[in-house]
């Protein structure tokens, strides 16, 4: 019982190579895709959660309260069917559609984290929706949390646009002007305007601001630390200025709770995107 | 009586709800907001087995909430309530709607990527209950104004994915609810014209008798082609979720629906006011009209309805006590033996729901890690029983130890407390206050800063390099010197005034102290140098104050006079990082010595370099009152001050030694 070389040396390769041959089968025959996602971002009360009803629902949005965690729901957009600019698709059979995941996150100030959490942890973010309330964005208490929010978001994102390796994307975004219904509601040039203006300031007053705790001496001027938005050394914050990063930023105006001018502008961005 | 009733999702979704009267959506986010994001009312994050009753009750201005919790589904349920009603049985109310609740829907709960729940018709079973509970309240103040479900009807027949979710389910809703639920209340009398929300119940229920057959009759033909689809809808769910209820008169009722149904209005009003006049009916009562022969179908589904909700509420109790027999007496010694073997095994591989014995031996490491970290050792227990409340009953992912997962909770538990409701961008506050924008009427005025704390902390210290940052950034500061009791304390302050003079002369800033030497009345100083300031035209006062001990009453008392004569527009709190578990102390008192309307707005944490790793102070700082860090202080220059950063904390905490 004195086996041949050639019996080890088979025998030895079968049993190295079973595991890995199994391993490669298994991997290639399960096709795990995730579908692509779509971040609901936005201060709280900006009609977020609503939205995400409304889209699901297809009819009329269910009455909500304060989220506290985030939440994702499947959709489908197309872009070649005959409801394609329209969210009520549910039973539209023309047209490919593509599955994708929406995700709602809580706006709350303490709760921030997860949602930016969400935003850096989600695979394949495909854009992100900003939602903010035009009617409440005329009093400065309102704006200037809204804007901040709005200033970590894009920050967030320019970093993930300009960073070099494997997570590299370039993620649109859209501010949805909310509550365009109601009396108060600023028009969208007007929504831009402000948040402009304001991100402007805080770009200024962050850059004159104290050091962050933790940050050691040695940091200090390093490109990690640099959180400049937008074109360096610019006088004032435009959203244009985010296309240098392949940042496309959108304002468009809509409402959840009426007909007109309705949620169907803001659809058809997502669904382009997808 | 009842103002609303709403069973909503911890994703915001309001699932089923029921309103008696208007209630602004406003109460009930400020109550999430506070009972569960900042978790103001004192509470440890909450748990799931409490009932209504061991819930702090959450008051508003007018009204009273009382809720429960479940957590493994994410709902909330809240009932709403005039605060000047003392409605004992709401209690029970709340702790019996969850149940059932629970037990109906609790499967669709618990599909992901879907906020659809289908639950029209739980409004039935809630007014069983209400009717149950509610004996003592009179019969026509219950009308409810509006009563919704997940989803609204638009459309007839629209569906979504096969399920209906409106039109016809809503009018089957409506027709039963309406016809068949023989509660004595106005209600049954309704008008079941589907979707439409009747406008004023009111009237209806003053409604003369004719009045109101001329009503019913009215909407019979309407009703009686969604009857068929009502009773054809309710034999589909009561597949999935009426379990136990007895069809006695299933074919029956399937048969005799076309045809009575035309003139359905008058039996059921016939039965109507008989119920009206008997009171609630029993079983007695529906043999008895069934016997005459003018029976309605709802007798027999008021009986049906609450044997079934009394079945759901005896198999959650007797589940319960089964459970906590099952914990007492062990399983044999192979069931046993099993068991720690499994649970050995899944301790290693994950998968694993915890228990309180699991969790138990964990949490006291975790605690004493962070009384290690300097943590006071109130602070640090209710964390780790908030934590430890939260994990009961969760599932380990893979390959995930039950310390991992702690390690995890305890993170996001630490950055949700420690992070600030609102932006604390010190720079924007000032700029909107010194210079208004001009569409708001405010008039430009000097923002006031003023800082206290203990004897010894650096109130001085922080105060002038707050000073400087401020200088930098180009603002014309005024220091007033508030320290009117301790010997040296004007002198002290002058020498920083000279030096942040020489310092950022070329910067452009400009600083000057206001000082009444000493004896003065502090309160007083501080309002003059307000006022200096506003006439000649300074960005900033900087107030400083005395120190003083913060569990003496003479000297904490001064304080609410102060806040009310300078008007500061911030106060910060300078807390040592030494210190240790008396920061809790510290804390509360000085939060609470600024009179009802005032409180902190801001902690310093200062000498933040001489203790490394051990930041505890500031956990316990925010732990006790819920105000931010706002600046910590890490060296001795006047450059060495930081904005507080969540992240940084909580690395630190949560490091190795």
């Amino acid at each position: 019982m004195t086996p041949s070389l050639p019996v080890i040396v088979i025998g030895i390769i079968l049993i190295l190579g079973a595991p890995i041959l199994l391993h490669l089968l298994l991997s290639s025959s399960s096709t795990y895709t995730t579908p692509p996602s779509v971040l609901l971002l936005g201060p709280d009360n900006a009609g977020k959660t609503a939205l995400l009803t409304l889209f699901e629902r297809g009819s009329q949005p269910a009455a909500t309260h304060t989220s506290q965690v985030a939440h994702s729901i499947e959709l489908n957009a197309s872009t070649d069917s005959v409801t394609r600019s329209s969210f009520r698709n549910h039973d539209d059979a023309t047209g490919t559609h593509t599955k994708f995941f929406l995700v709602d996150t809580p706006g709350h100030g303490k709760l921030r984290n997860v949602a930016m959490g969400r935003l850096a942890r989600t695979e394949k973010v495909k854009a992100v929706v900003f939602m903010v309330d035009a009617a409440a964005l005329g009093e400065h208490d309102i704006l200037a949390p809204t804007a901040a929010y709005l200033y970590d978001v894009l920050l967030f994102l320019q970093k993930k646009a300009t960073s070099k390796g494997k997570d590299k994307a370039s993620i649109p975004v859209l501010i949805a002007a909310n509550k365009m219904d109601l009396f108060t509601a600023l028009p969208a040039t007007m929504v831009k305007s402000h948040l402009e203006v304001e991100l402007s300031r805080i770009r200024a007053s962050r850059s004159k601001g104290l050091l962050d705790s933790g940050v050691g001496m040695d940091d200090v001027g390093s490109e990690e630390q640099d959180g400049w938005l937008g074109e360096y050394g610019s006088e004032k914050f435009t959203f244009q200025q985010m296309g240098e990063f392949d940042i496309n930023v959108e304002v468009l105006p809509g409402s959840v709770l009426t007909e007109e001018p309705g949620a169907d502008k803001w659809w058809w961005w997502i669904a382009q995107r997808i | 009586m009842l103002d609303a009733f709403e069973v909503l999702t911890t994703s915001g979704v309001v699932l089923w709800s029921r309103s008696y009267a208007p209630v602004s959506p406003s109460i009930v986010n400020n109550f999430i907001a506070d009972t569960f994001i900042e978790e103001k009312t004192g509470s440890i994050a909450p748990s799931d087995s409490q009932s209504a009753a061991t819930n702090p009750a959450y008051r508003s201005d007018q009204h009273t909430l009382k809720w429960t919790f479940v957590k493994e589904l994410g709902l909330i349920f809240v009932v709403v309530y005039r605060s000047l009603l003392h409605l004992s049985w709401v209690d029970k109310l709340v702790d019996n709607i969850k149940t059932i609740f629970v037990e109906l829907y609790g499967e669709q709960l618990t599909k992901p990527h879907t906020t659809l729940v289908e639950c029209h018709s739980f409004g039935e079973y809630f007014d069983q209950q209400l009717q149950e509970l509610d004996k003592s309240s009179t019969v026509g103040s219950i009308n409810p104004i509006d009563d919704q479900g997940s989803s609204r009807p638009s459309a007839a027949g629209l569906t979504y994915r096969g399920r209906t979710i409106n039109g016809g389910a809503a009018a089957a809703q409506d027709t039963t609810s309406a016809d068949s639920t023989p509660v004595p209340t106005p209600n049954a009398s309704r008008p079941s014209t589907p979707g439409v929300v009747v406008a004023k119940a009111g009237p209806v229920a003053k409604m003369s008798r004719r009045a109101r057959k001329a009503h019913n009759s009215g909407s019979a033909p309407a009703s009686s082609g969604d009857e068929a689809l009502s009773s054809n809808r309710q034999k589909k769910s009561g597949k999935a979720t009426k379990k136990g209820r007895k069809w006695n008169a299933e074919g029956f009722a399937d048969e005799e629906d076309d045809d009575v149904q035309l003139d359905y209005s008058r039996p059921s009003l016939t039965s109507d006011s008989e119920a009206e006049a008997v009171g609630r009916s029993s079983a007695l009562d529906a043999v008895d009209s069934s016997t005459w022969g003018s029976t309605s179908k709802g007798k027999f589904i008021l009986k049906d309805l609450g044997d079934e909700v009394h079945d759901i509420l005896a198999s959650a109790q007797a589940q319960k006590a089964q459970k906590s027999a099952r914990s007492e007496t062990k399983t044999g010694l192979l069931g046993s033996g099993v068991n720690a073997i499994s649970g050995l095994f899944r301790n290693v591989v994950g998968g694993k729901t915890l228990t309180k014995e699991d969790l138990d031996k964990a949490m006291k490491g975790m605690e004493e890690h962070l009384l290690r970290k300097n943590v006071a050792r109130e602070a640090a227990v209710r964390l780790c029983e908030g934590v430890e409340k939260e994990l009961i009953g969760v599932k380990t992912g893979n390959f995930e130890s039950i310390n991992a997962k702690i390690q995890s909770a305890m993170e996001s538990s630490l950055t949700k407390m420690l992070t600030p409701t609102s932006s604390l961008d010190l720079l924007r506050e000032i700029d909107s206050i010194t210079s208004p924008p001009a569409t708001s009427l405010r008039k430009a005025r000097p923002y006031v800063i003023s800082i206290v704390g203990v004897n010894g902390v650096g109130k001085s210290t922080n105060l002038s390099k707050i000073c400087f940052f401020l200088l930098q950034n180009k603002y014309k500061v005024l220091i007033a010197a508030g320290d009117t009791f301790r010997s040296g304390a004007v002198e002290q302050l002058a020498v920083h005034v000279r030096n942040l003079k020489e310092l950022t002369a070329r910067e452009g800033g400009r600083v000057e102290l206001y000082q009444k030497g000493y004896g003065k009345d502090a309160a007083a100083v501080a309002k003059d140098a307000v006022n200096h300031a506003a006439q000649e035209g300074y960005d900033v006062v900087l107030i400083d104050t005395a120190g003083r001990r913060h569990n003496d009453q003479r000297l904490m008392s001064s304080l609410e006079k102060f806040a009310k004569f300078a008007q500061p527009d911030k106060i910060l709190m300078v807390g040592e990082a030494l210190v240790g578990t008396d920061s809790v102390a510290q804390a509360r008192n000085f939060n609470a010595a600024f009179g009802s309307d005032r409180a902190l707005d801001g902690f310093i944490i200062s000498k933040c370099d001489t203790v490394g790793d051990m930041v505890g102070t500031l956990v316990s700082l925010v732990h006790a009152t819920n105000v931010p860090v706002v600046f910590v202080g890490v060296g001795q220059h006047y450059s060495d001050l930081r904005n507080f950063s969540v992240k940084w904390a909580v690395e630190k905490l949560l490091s190795g030694n």
